[in-house]
């Protein structure tokens, strides 16, 4: 069973270290707790039997609260093994930054550096499209082809 | 502290160079896990890792 935490964006890893730390001999079955790059402000708990996520061992700083219900193991393998994300990115796919000055804006691929996974793109809102070159774990696919 | 990643474990530590597999940790990294339970863990199965500790997901 995986549940997912809202933790203060950034505060991921520390969330999930305290955590991992008050769950060890607390009786609460955590044999996991997993902070996928992609899934910004969220950390997921792996358990085998039912967790109570209202349990105080839980409750810790920048947490911001439990979703409710589990989250199937199908959906959270997909963050297991992150492909080299520029293997599904093509020229002209429409992506967004997850990481750096650009973060949150959207941008087209221009051009892709498959052996230095490097990938150029061209932000979307920009006034003038300057070429960005960021790394291929900075961005999340939105659209394989433009339109 | 810097934390680095074990180029083929994917085990996260400060060291230059992985104890268990003896060869260079990468700064590189991304994507983070706490196995606590490994034996238990289905996380862990998946990613063929059978000590607790932190690890990342991805290294280059
Ligand atoms: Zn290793």
């Amino acid at each position: 069973m995986i549940y997912a935490i809202r933790t203060l964006v950034g505060q991921e890893k520390n969330v999930a270290r305290i955590i991992g730390r008050n769950v060890k001999n607390s009786g609460i079955e955590v044999n996991s707790i997993l902070v996928p790059e992609s899934l910004r402000g969220y950390i997921l708990v792996e358990s085998t039997s039912k967790i109570d996520m209202q349990n105080p061992a839980f409750k810790v700083p920048h947490m911001k609260g439990a979703i409710e219900g589990e989250i199937p193991y199908d959906e959270v393998k997909n963050f297991l093994n992150p492909e080299p994300i520029l293997a599904s990115v093509q020229k002209g796919s429409i992506v967004e930054l997850i990481s750096g000055p650009f973060k949150g804006e959207k941008a087209k691929v221009v051009r892709i550096d498959e052996s230095k996974e490097d990938v150029v793109l061209e932000l979307i809102e920009a006034a003038v499209p300057i070429p960005v070159t960021v790394k291929g774990d900075q961005i999340r696919l939105i659209q394989k082809e433009a339109d | 502290m810097v934390l680095k990643a074990c180029t083929r474990c994917h085990r996260l530590m400060e060291e230059d160079r992985c104890a268990i597999c003896n060869i260079a940790s990468s700064r590189n990294w991304s994507g983070f896990l706490i196995v606590v339970d490994p034996d238990k863990s289905d996380i862990a199965k998946e990613l063929n890792i059978s000590l607790p500790g932190e690890y990342a997901l991805r290294v280059r």
